[in-house]
């Protein structure tokens, strides 16, 4: 992957010539995943085999309940784990095989962030998002400069440059954080949880500008989440997960119908369609 | 958004430079045997044409007998002290951690006093043996500190902790078996003393030979600047970046601990440098380990070559130790940085 | 990140105040009085460098194993230790002493010459500045480190090493010999064996009392059996109740009322005479809950040594004949203008009660 203008914005409308499926940022095969309390016993927790695929300008949800398996697959898509069988392929290489650095070229994943120790700023720690380019002892470059500037202008965050981190908000942090994992230039943008802090506004701007960005973007971006509407109304497809089984994958529609979400969410749904033409789930019993 | 540079960096540490080379000459002005800065320059002049016999003995014997040897000692110790405790600092995610945390001093510590007891008039003996009793103690604690095969900071805390506990328990029953003259000796090397003679003759070699260890183990430490300025933002984060996080961690162990090591072999343990010079170049020039750690450095030689100057100046001609002197002035420098932090 | 004005101005004030401490400090070592180390200019050293070259030096082995080569004419001597101090006055030569370490109070002329510091760290530089042309430093109070620094630096130290007071007197003879003063020494060296003889010929018969020796009371510490104290006790008739290997064990009072010492020797304070300080003491020990159930207690036998007892100095031979004295009172018996010989501190000059008697005293010259 070239490390040119990846982070200017391109218009939705231009047409880009491609070769044959170029576009394909990520492709899960057949992967599977145990693990147990000791090698002897039983496995405690199995995950798959799931298949599915994500292109560049989407946004796939990986929809499930708590311990249905979605955070272990999460970090097999970012080769934290190795799959047990089966395949995961960010622009064709295999992920868990990956040199960390080249890996880390490819894969940006937002996840909660610890306690900073000592204080930053915002722009420097934008900055860091350029490490695995270049040498491990490295000084930025202007075209560093330029990337993460670009960045934070993508996610609205331009007015916090010179800030510290530890006096911005919740929502401003995660900007940051996005910024952060923009300037990596990855294919891949993974996503855990992102809205859990944040309020129902504060949740519509994220999945908003995610949207967007993934739109003028050369990447695909994985969310994992359990709210149900914010998924249906932003993700192009779903990833259902269910006590470690995937029983559907496919559009929100598809994906959306009330007695398999009734059964995977243990709780009594009624899914009607909204009015964007993506479905909504709301309790039954509640008009 | 002006990044660094290593311009900036070579530039703050000229600086710094020329701040130690004024303390330097402040220092060997400095001390109960008068002696003006002329006839100094004089001195180290006619040394380097080779022209010994010219110096009068005195002259010789202060200059190069007493003031350079300790200054040279001061440098070498305060660099290596505040470098490694700049580097714990990131290791163990702590800003109060200093470079005897996990343990190291209390292992040179007794490998001093066994060599005391064991063999007292032995050249050499003391330094070796401490040095031995600090890896040791390296080793040691780092096997307690991994948790699934890696360093874990938090284990690698208590096990540093739990192994100096230990280790001062051993001491302190073994000074109460000590007779009297080796319990002066103990107690003089354990405040810190610069004034150690070295266990060979040619000075010039071992000094040679001591900033050598440190240049690599410094060295090999400012490789994972990058890196460490990563891991203090979060470790999970820093291993989605692409840090080899585990490599990273035992890389800066090994050198912070030999730093440590190092300086405590030398001149006994000397408080305050490592844990309060790092917190101090971060309020002038910034969290960045780039440039952190040569500025810890030579800010370190500065504060111990200061602190030397002062012990044995200040109520001559009884000289303090220098251990005395730091704590001294560190403690309020202490406190000053604690209010800081809070506001 | 930019560099702050703050870091500028930081780092000129820094400069600025070392620039101010270095003027500050140039000025006040210069104005700094000195006397008799003061520095005469760079001939004077390189002037003693040429004459210790010229003759031959002597080579010994001092007590420590050390060999060091002693200058023949030594002028300048530089005692480390109070003990030293205080043997250089005894053996005549305080004109060569250069300099000694403040705690140096005995004789109380020695207090006025130049110090170098204490016993434990003294300023080597100090040292130099004074142009010794030997060292003296013992083991009993001086750190082998010092030695070793000085003896780098071509200084010439000679350590001793006291462990009895027969091993005293011997290096008493020989200091007085490197400095050419063997006469001297013989003179002061028999004068204090005959003492000790005198002693021994009254008590030497007589068992040994059971003592415990007080060398700090709180933690409480006494001496070990290889100490020079234990010797002098032995030598004053007495001999520790408590047998250790290590020379200054710490032990509990109870393990003292187990071995219930017959008598109990305290050492004083400088401050305070020996006489005035006897009663007080006996009270505050009968106040203390433990030492009551001493029967040396409460018999009333605790005395008080003189303090030159824990210094191997050629006062020292004065304390060994007041505590014999205080320990077997039948056995001494003060006779008018005979020949008996008498020593010990102030107290016991009062009762000496002939001038010829106190002219026979030949350390009561403090």
């Amino acid at each position: 992957m070239s490390a040119g203008a990846g982070g200017v914005a391109l218009p939705a409308s231009q047409p880009v010539a491609f070769a044959a499926r170029p576009s394909l940022r990520l492709k899960v095969e057949q992967a599977s995943y145990a693990y147990a309390a000791s090698d002897r016993s039983a496995p405690k927790f199995t995950l798959g085999p799931v298949s599915f695929e994500a292109q560049q300008r989407e946004i796939v949800a990986i929809l499930g309940p708590n311990a249905s398996g979605k955070s272990t697959l999460l970090k097999l898509l970012a080769g934290l784990l190795k799959p047990l069988s089966g395949r995961i392929e960010v622009d064709g290489a295999e992920v868990s095989q990956l040199d960390l650095r080249v890996r880390a070229q490819k894969i940006a994943l937002v996840a909660q962030e610890s306690e900073l120790l000592f204080p930053l700023r915002v722009w420097e720690y934008v900055l860091q998002g350029r490490y695995p380019y270049g040498r491990r002892l490295r000084f930025e470059s202007d075209e560093d400069c330029l990337l993460a500037g670009n960045a934070l202008a993508q996610v609205g965050a331009d007015a916090l440059r010179d800030r510290w981190m530890d006096h911005l908000s919740g929502g401003e942090k995660q900007r940051v954080i996005l910024a952060r994992a923009l300037v990596q230039q990855p294919s891949l943008l993974l996503l855990d949880e992102p809205t859990q802090h944040l309020d129902i506004g504060g949740k519509v701007e994220l999945l908003r500008r995610l949207r967007r960005l993934a739109d003028e973007s050369r990447y695909s971006v994985i969310v994992v989440t359990h709210e149900l509407n914010l998924a249906a109304e932003f993700s192009d497809r779903i990833v259902l997960l269910h006590k470690g089984k995937c029983p559907r994958i496919g559009t929100p529609a598809e994906v959306y119908q009330r007695e398999l979400l009734e059964e995977v969410f243990d709780a009594p749904l009624e899914v009607e369609m909204g009015y964007s033409g993506r479905p909504r789930v709301i309790l039954r019993g509640s008009h | 958004m002006r990044p660094l540079t290593p311009q900036r960096i070579l530039w703050t540490c000229a600086g710094l430079f020329g701040v130690l080379f004024v303390v330097v000459v402040i220092s060997l002005r400095m001390g109960a045997y008068p002696i003006s800065v002329r006839d100094i320059v004089d001195t180290l002049y006619k040394a380097a044409a080779g022209r010994r016999d010219e110096v009068p003995v005195e002259f010789w014997q202060v200059v190069f007998g007493l003031r350079l040897p300790r200054i040279a000692l001061g440098i070498l110790v305060g660099a290596s002290l505040s470098t490694a405790g700049a580097g714990f600092q990131a290791l163990l995610r702590n800003p109060l951690a200093d470079p005897y945390v996990l343990g190291v001093s209390s292992g040179a510590a007794l490998g001093a006093i066994i060599s005391l007891i064991a063999a007292p008039h032995v050249v050499g003996a003391i330094q070796i043996a401490a040095f031995i009793g600090a890896a040791s103690t390296i080793a040691g604690v780092y096997f307690l500190g991994r948790r699934g095969g890696q360093l874990d900071s938090p284990t690698l805390l208590l096990a540093g902790i739990v192994a100096a506990s230990f280790l001062s328990a051993i001491i302190m029953f073994l000074l109460t078996m000590v007779t009297g003259s080796e319990l002066r000796s103990i107690a003089f090397w354990l405040m810190g003393d610069l004034t150690a003679p070295p266990p060979v003759t040619n000075v010039l070699g071992w000094l040679g030979f001591l900033f050598f260890v440190f240049i690599v183990a410094a060295g090999a430490m400012y490789t994972t600047s990058s890196d460490l300025n990563l891991i203090l933002t979060g470790e999970q984060e820093a291993r989605h970046l692409g840090v080899n996080v585990n490599r990273v961690k035992f890389v800066v162990y090994i050198a912070a601990s030999v730093l440590t090591g190092l300086a405590v072999s030398v001149s006994g343990a000397i408080g305050y440098v490592g844990l309060l010079i790092p917190h101090v170049m971060r309020m002038f020039f910034g969290t960045d380990y780039r440039m952190l750690i040569p500025t810890a450095a030579i800010g370190g030689a500065i504060a111990i070559v200061l602190a030397d100057t002062l012990a044995r100046t200040v109520v001559a001609p009884t000289e303090l130790p220098v251990g005395a002197m730091t704590a001294l002035a560190g403690a309020p420098v202490f406190i000053y940085l604690m209010r800081r932090r809070m506001r | 990140m930019g560099e702050r004005p703050i870091t500028r101005a930081a780092r000129i004030f820094v400069l600025i105040s070392f620039a101010l401490v270095a003027c500050a400090a140039g000025h006040a070592a210069e104005t700094r009085p000195r006397e008799g180390g003061r520095y005469k200019g760079a001939d004077a050293g390189l002037r003693q460098a040429a004459a210790n070259e010229k003759r031959e030096t002597k080579n010994v082995t001092d007590e420590t194993g050390r060999h060091v080569a002693i200058p023949p004419n030594v002028q300048r001597i530089v005692t480390l230790a109070p003990n030293l101090t205080e043997t250089i006055y005894a053996l005549g030569l305080e004109d060569k002493l250069a300099g000694d370490t403040s705690y140096c109070d005995t004789p109380p002329a020695a207090k006025l010459k130049p110090h170098v510091g204490s016993p434990q760290t003294p300023s080597l530089e100090a040292i130099v500045a004074l142009h010794p042309d030997l060292v003296l430093a013992t083991t009993s109070i001086n750190r082998p480190e010092t030695a070793d620094a000085l003896l780098r630096l071509g200084i010439a130290v000679y350590t001793s090493d006291p462990h009895t007071v027969r091993g005293m007197l011997d290096s008493i003879a020989r200091m007085a010999d490197l400095v050419a003063a063997g006469e001297h020494g013989a003179t002061l060296v028999a004068q204090l064996q005959a003492r000790l003889d005198a002693v021994h010929a009254r008590i030497g018969d007589l068992p040994l009392v059971h003592v415990l020796f007080v060398v700090w009371e709180d933690p409480l510490i006494t001496v070990g059996q290889n100490t020079f104290i234990a010797d002098a006790l032995r030598w004053s008739g007495a001999e520790s109740a408590i047998v250790a290997e290590q020379n200054w064990p710490q032990l509990s009072v109870e393990e003292v009322v187990r071995v219930q010492p017959e008598y109990i020797v305290l050492t004083p304070n400088h401050s305070e005479s020996d006489a005035a300080n006897k009663s007080s003491d006996l009270e505050k020990l009968r106040a203390r809950p433990a030492w009551k159930a001493l029967k040396a207690v409460e018999t009333g036998h605790v005395v008080v040594a003189s303090d030159e007892f824990d210094r191997p100095a050629p006062g020292l031979i004065g304390a060994i004949e007041q505590l014999a004295r205080e320990l077997h009172p039948e056995a001494f018996a003060l006779s008018e203008g005979g020949k008996t010989i008498v020593g010990g501190t102030h107290a016991a000059m009062e009762t000496l009660t002939s001038d010829a008697a106190k002219k026979e005293c030949v350390s009561c010259a403090l």
